[in-house]
């Protein structure tokens, strides 16, 4: 099938690599890789959220922000134990999921994105304003999760966590909740006429989508050690945008490779400055011009694709262009 | 066939209105189990309109819709479809990248109640009586102009609907075709579906309903049989143009 | 009562740039239907193209402000043909993301693009007009004044462009219509092109306006755009006469707010959050806008 187009045996083997890396990299690389995690966390829900069930949302990083804020505040100000604050995080950024997702039950599009856009600036805003609190763009001191001076356990972690999102997020769209979510992006009237509650499961993807950023936020925070509200401008945004796209906007482990490479790539060619963003930006928009499945799974199923395509060109008539 | 005319769905004082446009006004019709209905009206009368708040696509402005009882004026579309009351589009409005087959699956698996397997059995079946077998495994995106709106039939049939509302389905379709569609809509008439249907081919119309309602201008102008309806003078002028009295 | 003045003057003068930037993504929304998430780099470019062509070239200001629109036309003709106009072809299935990702690509492309070729430090291009006009307490640079008069005759020459040409009718019944549009002969992929051509000059001009006030930087056009998106959620989406009031009114409440707000960190985020605010709040009230015509997708 066309959106699991990534075979079990290929990811087993990817995920062999990624266990296995540490071994070989310095502890330089080793930071890299544990941030490529945060963005591949980031760029798989995305994906969920935009790919699958149609909703283009620009306050996904805002959402990372979130729960990186509430549980650096909860663990710092409020006293919590990591645990707690970790979870009352979590906790928040599912209700705050399921507010914004019945907020924008009615709109669609660019409205939908328009308004994402919004409330995500309005947060940021808040973030670099309320000082007090936030520490605004000095940045907010954030506990580690270990002892010691090692990033390995933040990578091992990191890679837990994109494993757990994929599997659970791949369970979810295994069950009919899959089938609604597509059947909602194509038109939401016709699933509707369909007898699918699509309030329920608009909301629901909201949800799902929103605590895998906030729990990327969290994770991110902890490893980091500091908090600035730029970690929700719209250029980190765009990266998301970026990595999902070219990894393949319908396919959650096709945008965990887009976050990897694009950010490994980036760091790799450091010393090319914004050169590197003026790539980033053009292979955004050449991707999406010539290959809006994105360019893994098109390298991965060239041959079926081909075949696909032959088989579904119409054998009555031209497609109506109603 | 029917079981001795209960009456199952009564639409009474119905409106719609958008702005100062009144799409719908003081719409009342009711239906008996295993009838058939066409529904007929120059271009904007409100017929689409009507459908579109007879399965709760659309909010009325007023009246009732009572479904077996219950009044459903403002339940959401979902529940409708549960209810049974399945519609198919003017244009048709499929899932695009679904296959033919997920389309079907899609409103078989709605409501909870259904296994996916059992689901794919019955969705195959339907396919086999729209002749659609062969494509299973298609994206819905590929089929033809015709071939879609058949494919909608199919997904409003695994609604196990009790009440068929067909937006135009002879409209654009190919004369081999349309024999075709009309063959499908009469056996599913005989199989007990109650069906309203509404299309611009009188024609096509004629060869499968007794009882014909005509809509102008947002109102219901006559109801009643066929070959009668279509000699009422206020029908003939609210199809030549003219304005009709009231 | 000067101070109050001196702020709704200089407000007034942001607004009018806001205007014209607001009523170029207007019109590519109104006759595309599509939201041009780029439209705050077209702006950047245009500042920068009339700079390198005042100092440069040595061209008379006001001939770089011109140029910068002829260049930014151009630049908006060909990208519409390069990227967005395959989007109307069976090719693209989803319309509406194809859009904001296309556009949202080239805000990264060319934000950085500014960043490498023009480099992170803002630069002023020499003034329209040394000196100021000075009525009483009122102190009125000419820079000001000379970028006010030239976007109201902008904006004038669009309006009379929309109403009285053929060319503005087609744009406008393309807007209202593509298919009717095209019954009459009407060639909408033309129109489209026009229109997002016309709308990239605007912006442009805009930018080229205001370069000798306010410095050019490569993110000189975030503010502005996110400005834009908001005036057109709230008076226009599809109106250009309600864009070019919402601009002016834009800017004037935000040139108070930012004079009289105690805390200037704090007075700069929440004018900045409130315009967003009015955008979210719109939204909610008229999922399509205020005044808008509801959405039409394009299939
Ligand atoms: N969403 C809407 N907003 C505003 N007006 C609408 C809307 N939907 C329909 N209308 C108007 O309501 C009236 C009835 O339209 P409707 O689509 O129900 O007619 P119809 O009988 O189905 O026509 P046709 O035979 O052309 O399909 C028309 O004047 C139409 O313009
Ligand atoms: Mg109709």
């Amino acid at each position: 099938m066309l959106h699991l187009s990534f075979t079990r045996w290929s990811q087993a083997v990817l995920l062999i690599v990624a266990l296995l890396l540490p071994l070989g990299m310095g502890p330089y690389w080793i930071h890299v890789g544990a941030i490529a995690w945060y963005y591949a966390l980031l760029a798989a829900s995305w994906a969920l959220l935009a790919g699958y069930a149609g909703q283009f949302s620009f306050a996904h990083v805002a959402f990372a922000a979130l729960g990186g804020y509430a549980s650096a505040l909860c663990a710092g100000q409020l006293g919590f134990s990591l645990p707690v604050a970790i979870i009352t995080a979590i906790l928040l950024a599912a209700v705050i999921g399921a507010l914004i997702g019945a907020l924008v039950l009615r709109l669609s599009g660019p409205y939908l994105a328009l308004f994402t856009l919004a409330i995500s600036e309005i947060f940021r805003l808040m973030l670099v304003a309320e000082e007090d609190v936030t520490r605004g763009m000095l940045g907010l001191p954030v506990p580690g999760l270990f002892t010691g001076k090692s990033d390995i356990p933040y990578y091992y972690l990191g890679l837990a966590l994109v494993v757990l999102a994929l599997v659970a997020m791949n369970g979810l769209l295994a069950t009919r909740v899959g089938l609604f979510l597509r059947a909602i992006r194509e038109d939401e009237g016709a699933a509707r006429a369909s007898g699918v509650d699509t309030t329920r499961y608009k909301i629901l993807v909201f949800v799902v989508t929103s605590v895998i950023a906030a729990i990327a936020g969290i994770y991110y925070g902890h490893f980091i050690g500091i908090l600035t509200p730029n970690i929700a401008i719209l250029p980190e945004m765009g990266l998301v945008i970026a990595m999902a796209v070219i990894g393949g906007i319908e396919s959650l482990p096709g945008a965990v490779i887009g976050a990897v490479v694009v950010f490994l790539l980036s760091e790799t060619l450091r010393s090319y400055g914004e050169w590197r963003f003026v790539l980033m930006g053009l292979a955004l928009i050449l991707v999406q011009r010539f290959a809006q499945n994105g360019l893994f799974p098109v390298l991965e199923s060239l041959g079926r694709r081909r075949q696909e395509r032959r088989a579904a060109i119409p054998s009555v008539g031209g497609p109506s262009n109603g | 066939m029917a079981d001795g005319g209960t009456m199952f769905f009564s639409v009474n004082g119905l409106s719609k209105h958008f702005g100062g446009i009144h799409a719908v006004e003081n719409l009342s019709f009711t239906l008996e189990r295993g009838e058939i209905l066409g529904l007929i009206g120059p271009n904007g009368s409100g017929k689409t309109t009507t459908i579109n708040m007879v399965t709760g696509a659309l909010r009325p402005t007023g009246g009732t819709i009572v479904v077996e009882g219950s009044d459903m004026a403002h339940s959401p579309a979902h529940l409708f479809a549960r209810r049974g009351v399945a519609r198919t589009f003017q244009v048709p409005r499929l899932f695009r990248r679904m296959t033919v087959l997920e389309n079907l699956i899609v409103p078989a698996l709605s409501d909870y109640a259904e296994r996916r397997s059992t689901a794919e059995e019955r969705a195959r079946g339907v396919l086999q009586f729209l002749k659609l077998g062969h494509l299973a495994n298609q994206y819905a995106r590929a089929l033809s102009g015709g071939q879609q709106k058949l494919l909608e039939l199919g997904r409003a049939l695994m609604l196990k609907p009790r009440l068929l509302l067909l937006d135009e389905p002879f409209a654009g379709v190919h004369p081999r075709l349309l024999e075709e569609i009309i063959d499908h809509i009469k056996s599913l008439n005989r199989d007990g579906h109650t069906i309203v249907l509404v299309d611009h081919n009188l024609e096509a119309i004629q060869s499968v309903v007794t009882r014909v309602m005509v809509m102008a201008r947002g109102q219901k102008i006559a109801d009643g049989n066929v070959a009668e309806v279509l000699q009422n003078p206020d029908v003939v002028r609210a199809y030549t143009g003219t304005r009709t009295s009231h | 009562m000067s101070y109050f003045l001196l702020l709704a003057v200089n407000g007034l003068v942001i607004g009018l740039i806001f205007a014209l930037v607001a009523s170029g993504l207007t019109l590519v929304f109104s006759v595309l239907k599509v939201v041009n998430f780029g439209h705050g780099s077209l702006y950047m470019l245009g500042g920068y193209a009339s700079y390198y062509l005042i100092t440069a070239l040595g061209l008379p200001s006001l001939v770089g402000v011109a140029g910068a629109m002829v260049a930014l036309f151009i630049f908006g003709v060909i990208f519409e043909r390069l990227v967005i106009a395959p989007m109307y072809t069976d090719k693209v299935e989803r319309k509406d993301e194809y859009a904001i990702i296309v556009t949202f690509g080239l805000t990264i492309l060319l934000s950085n693009l500014g960043l490498v070729v023009f480099g992170p430090f803002s630069k002023s291009p020499p003034s329209f007009m040394p000196g100021a006009l000075i009525l009483g307490p009122l102190i009125l640079p000419y820079d000001r004044l000379i970028a006010a008069v030239v976007a109201v005759v902008l904006l004038v020459g669009l309006t009379l462009f929309l109403k009285r040409t053929a060319l503005g009718q087609a744009l406008d019944a393309v807007s209202q219509s593509r298919e009717s549009a095209a019954v009459i002969g009407i060639d909408p992929r033309r129109m489209y092109t026009i229109a997002f051509g016309l709308s990239s000059a605007l912006a442009g001009g805009a930018g080229a306006l205001i370069a000798p006030i306010f410095a050019l930087s490569p993110s000189m056009g975030d503010l502005p755009a996110v400005q834009a998106f908001i005036i057109i959620v709230l008076g226009g989406m599809g109106s250009v006469g309600g864009s070019i009031a919402g601009g002016i009114l834009l800017g004037l409440v935000q040139g108070l707010g930012v004079g009289y707000l105690p805390d200037p960190n704090r007075a700069l985020a929440y004018t900045q959050a409130f315009g967003a605010l009015l955008l979210v709040v719109t939204l909610l009230i008229r999922p399509t806008g205020l005044f808008g015509r509801s959405h039409l997708r394009l299939e």
